[in-house]
């Protein structure tokens, strides 16, 4: 029903991933979640507002992450998203997925003839 | 979990809209200042910074939008959205809305009350355990319906020896007097039960028990069981808790109630409601002589397939088993007759098939029908919406432009088909449902068709698979006339179409498709009308049919039986002063009396020898027979083509036979029949009996005549002098001046008086009784006719709708054609034209449908004369005639146009 945009840069259906990643670390508000993407991945990935607040409410609607309305350091007011312990046990199954994914293609890109 | 969540978090957000409307409004916000004050903090200024965000958030309404698409509560909203705007929409053209709804109602409907029938009759399962392990027994004779009725001794073979049933169960039909504590005595249904009935069945008693193997054992004089049906133990025994164990005094003989049925059990025969189920072993007590005692109940069977076991398997060892019956047969009637049966076995999750067989070609010629009628209104309404959709272009492409989506517009397109369909379901299941119950009493107003002396009750009440039918045709029907403005939706080009002022942007090709669904309608239409002469013929053939006797004016009299225990003479004495009596009525021309009434579906036949003629014992054929009185002949009218009519000095003569004109040929070719002997060889199938191996002097020869029934033709015919036999008849006819039923009273006081008391039971009319036979001819032709009309009604209003629609968007270019010097008659001429190529265009396509539409009828349907050319005259005259009715009007309208004003548009 929705249409998923493929958000800048993203290797397709890991967002929902980086974003319990990003939370696991502390949680955040919408705004803090594309910030801390776009640093840590230092700029490769621009999550735009259109990718990330739909991903959140699926999140949300999964059961993963719960938003709470919080007051910010400065002063604001501002949905902050946590994860929850089901968000935690999926973080965990779909960083092992990711990591037996990412070698299994390593070595497929490594491979040359010789080694067959 | 994660599902519960879900719908958790989506009801919340139905009920709490504005709540969740309002934070995401608050998040996007927050999100868009963060992003302000971030890049301020990067060194722009307020407004830069302000405007740079806002490009990269984007549009926020979008934004928004998907977030609401991940929950499933959106379509929730958006298609009440829908609703509510087709609802308003179609209340601007209320019109348009009421002849959509009516069209789609009456072909709903039609498509409803025939799948009604058919559910009730051929679909709906037995209330009893897997239904769908049981299979009737049923035994087939050359160019006759199909038996179900076998005799008890041969159930008992069969259920004795088969490896493939886990039970084989009989039942037999009877009514009798009951009779008991506390109730008045009344005639009720009954039906004697096998003891393996209800277990095989696996139906058990709410009250009590169910009749078991063991009541096969007990003495039925002192100790019969009977189990009472749900309805008869509230209506007529009160819902007496205590029922068990009291006693229903059954045509004189004690049976006990043992339990009461499930309410939801009525039997093995849909329309039959048997009050009462009696152990078999009982009939010997109730019915004399008994029938069960010398094996010759008749009872329909029905067996319970073991696991495992294919329906082929079970016919094969039927087969076999069956060689017995055959055997029998050939002992006790001849080798000929026994030679051609053959068993059967059919699929009986609903019950016994005789309602089935009778009704199943009828019901299939009219679910056939109505499909052709349904299409036509789905084509209807497809065209009017076509044409509305042409109108509505405009407001299409600004939603477009407004940035609606495809898939939105085709949700939007689709839900107004829907809400048309549905208005037009609920209105057609009304109208089904008021159809239904006036069909089934058409239909119940022919002959006892079941040969069975009780009451047949057909319910219709809507239930879960119709309304499961319903439904899905109420889809079907959108998606299928919902399907070309849907299209248009999808591909509708917003930019010139804005441009465009509405009539000009009409496409070429959408033009041709309206076009042609009109063409299409007349097809349907001819096709539907085809058929409605056809049935119409049909009927007439067979209402117009020779009968072999005058049908008009005749009055049928039956009365019961008569004089118990009185002597011959008197007998005689009586029966002679009768008919003189009825002959002196004024208004009655001829009276008489017989031991048959043709084709009253009753018959008695012997085996015969005639003499000076050989014949092999296995060609041999049954020869019906009937006991006349005098002037029989001249009472129904059948002419007497040689030698004499009986008379009531026969009775002291020598034995005399008239026999028909068949009987002569065939066994007399070109010798004199008059002066010829035969006798009657063999048993008597009938139980009626006639002087044994006497000769028989044949004195006169009439015409052919129908015997059994209606359809056959007539067979070689023996008439007696019902006055040498020594019995009574209880049959009466008088041949009548003017209306019989006129004389009706007359006769009633006169039997009365002569015949010491006896009443008459039935009256009827030859016209009656042979209306009785077609009472299915006239219910397909009844309906086929309403059909066809409605369909014509359908296409000349499909017509009228577009040449109507056409005038308007051509109102310029007529005008310049009248500028130019063109007559008002030019102009009608030229819409009168139009509709004539459409109509034409139908035609074309239709008769010739219509020609094989009709081959394939004729195979269906038994005797449907495919020869006539009727049925492809009448169609196109029709159509063509309502055709220009539908188009006076546009016509009239555009040679009407006023060149100056039309220009000015």
């Amino acid at each position: 029903m929705a249409t998923e945009q493929k958000p800048g840069g993203l290797v397709q259906g890991t967002l929902h991933m980086l974003i319990l990643k990003t939370l696991a670390l502390e949680p955040m508000h919408g705004y803090g979640v594309g910030v801390r993407l776009e640093q840590i991945s230092k700029g490769a990935f621009r999550i735009n507002a259109g990718s990330l607040f739909p991903a959140l409410r699926r999140l949300e609607r999964d059961g993963l992450i719960a938003g709470e309305w919080q007051v910010t350091e400065n002063n604001r007011r501002a949905k902050y998203y946590a994860l929850t312990t089901a968000g935690r046990a999926a973080l965990k199954r779909e960083a092992r997925d990711w990591e037996h994914q990412s070698a299994a293609i390593a070595r497929i890109m490594a491979a040359s003839l010789g080694e067959l | 979990m994660s599902a519960l969540h879900r719908i958790a978090a989506g009801l919340a957000a139905l009920f709490r809209p504005r709540q969740a409307e309002q934070d995401l409004d608050d998040e996007l916000r927050e999100f868009l200042e963060m992003a302000i004050e971030d890049k301020m903090r990067a060194g722009m200024s307020r407004e830069s910074a302000t405007r740079a965000a806002r490009m990269e958030l984007g549009s926020a309404a979008a934004v928004k939008d998907h977030v609401r698409d991940v929950g499933w509560e959106n379509v929730v909203e958006t298609t009440w959205q829908d609703v509510r705007y087709g609802v308003r929409t179609l209340r601007r053209s209320p019109g348009f809305a009421v002849a959509a709804v009516l069209s789609l109602a009456l072909g709903i409907g039609a498509t409803t009350a025939i799948f009604s029938l058919i559910n009730t009759l051929m679909l709906r399962p037995l209330p009893v355990s897997h239904p769908e392990q049981l299979v009737e027994v049923l035994s087939r004779y050359p160019g006759e319906p199909r038996l179900s009725s076998f005799a008890w001794r041969h159930y008992e073979h069969y259920r004795d020896h088969s490896q493939s049933f886990s039970d084989l169960l009989a039942v037999s039909r009877a009514r009798f007097e009951v009779a008991g504590d506390g109730f008045e005595s009344e005639t009720i249904d009954v039906e004697f039960v096998s003891g393996n009935f209800f277990s095989a069945l696996g139906v058990r008693s709410p009250l009590g028990r169910v009749i078991d193997e063991q009541d096969d054992r007990t003495n039925p004089a002192t100790a019969a069981s009977a189990v009472v049906s749900w309805p008869y133990w509230v209506n007529r025994l009160n819902a007496d808790p205590d029922i068990v164990g009291k006693v229903l005094i059954i045509n004189g003989a004690p049976a006990t109630i043992v339990g009461v049925a499930p309410r939801e059990f009525f039997g093995l025969q849909v329309g039959l409601r048997p009050a009462v189920w009696l152990t078999a072993a009982m009939e010997p007590a109730v019915q004399q002589p008994s029938r069960l005692m010398d094996g010759s109940l008749g009872v329909g069977m029905l067996g319970r397939l073991r696991p495992g076991v294919t329906i082929e398997q079970a016919l094969a060892e039927m087969r076999v088993l069956d060689r017995y019956r055959i055997e029998d047969f050939a002992n006790t009637r001849s080798a000929a007759f026994a030679r051609d049966f053959t068993i059967e076995l059919e699929p009986a999750a609903a019950g016994f098939a005789a309602l089935r067989d009778r009704f199943a070609t009828s019901l299939l010629v009219l679910m056939v029908l109505v499909a052709l009628l349904l299409l036509l209104a789905c084509t209807n309404v497809a065209s009017l919406l076509l044409a509305r959709a042409a109108a509505r272009q405009h407001e299409m492409a600004l939603r477009v432009s407004l940035g609606a989506g495809r898939i939105r517009l085709l949700r939007q397109v689709l839900a107004e088909s829907l809400l048309l369909s549905t208005a037009g379901g609920v209105l057609g299941v009304v109208l089904a449902s008021a159809g239904a119950g006036t069909l089934v009493r058409i239909v119940l107003s022919g002959r006892e068709f079941l040969r069975s002396p009780q009451r047949i009750e057909i319910q219709t009440q809507p239930d879960g698979q119709m309304l499961m039918f319903t439904t899905a045709v109420v889809v079907l029907t959108a998606l299928l006339f919902g399907a070309a403005p849907a299209w248009h939706a999808l591909t509708s080009a917003p930019v010139s179409s804005l441009r465009t002022s509405g009539a000009a942007g009409e496409t070429r090709k959408r033009r041709l498709f309206g076009r042609s669904l009109v063409v299409a309608q007349v097809a349907l239409s001819v096709l539907l009308l085809s058929a409605a002469t056809m049935f119409a013929q049909h009927l007439s053939n067979l209402r117009n049919q020779e009968l072999g006797f005058q049908r008009a004016s005749l009055l049928l009299v039956t009365t019961d039986s008569t004089t118990g225990g009185s002597a011959n003479d008197q007998l005689f004495a009586s029966n002679r002063n009768l008919l003189g009596r009825l002959e002196d009525i004024p208004g009655v021309r001829a009276a008489t009396l017989s031991g048959i009434t043709p084709i009253s579906g009753a018959g008695a036949s012997r085996f015969i020898e005639v003499e000076g003629f050989d014949e092999a014992p296995e060609t041999r054929r049954y020869v019906p027979l009937n006991w006349v009185g005098p002037r029989y002949f001249e009472t129904f009218g059948t002419p007497l083509l040689a030698g004499r009519d009986f008379t009531f000095a026969d009775r002291v003569g020598p034995l005399v036979a008239i026999v028909n004109q068949a009987m002569a040929r065939h066994y007399f070719a070109d010798r004199n029949p008059i002066g010829g002997r035969f006798r009657l060889v063999g048993p008597s199938n009938s139980g009626i009996t006639a002087a044994p191996n006497q000769l028989y002097e044949i004195v006169g020869v009439v015409a052919d005549a129908k015997y059994l029934d209606l359809r056959e033709p007539p067979p070689r015919t023996i008439y007696f002098n019902a006055f040498q036999e020594p019995r009574s008849f209880r049959r009466f006819a008088l041949r009548t001046a003017g209306n019989p039923v006129a004389v009706a009273a007359d006769v009633r006081r006169i039997v009365q008086e002569e015949l010491n008391g006896s009443t008459v039971t039935d009256m009827t009319t030859m016209d009656a009784l042979v209306e009785t036979w077609i009472v299915q001819e006239r219910v397909v032709a009844l309906l086929s006719s309403f059909f066809g009309g409605l369909s014509a009604l359908l296409a000349a209003l499909g017509l009228f709708g577009l040449l109507a629609y056409t005038v308007t968007r051509r109102t310029n270019e007529i005008g310049i054609r009248m500028a130019l010097g063109a007559t008002k008659s030019n102009i009608a001429r030229l819409v009168l034209r139009g509709a004539l190529g459409l109509v034409c265009t139908g035609l074309v396509l239709g008769v010739p449908l219509a020609f094989v539409s009709r081959r394939l009828a004729s195979q269906v349907v038994a005797d449907l004369s495919v020869d006539g050319v009727w049925p492809l005259v009448v169609a196109p005259v029709v159509m063509l005639t309502v055709a220009l009715v539908a188009a006076y009007l546009p016509a009239r309208r555009a040679a009407s146009i006023e060149p100056v004003e039309a220009l000015r548009q």
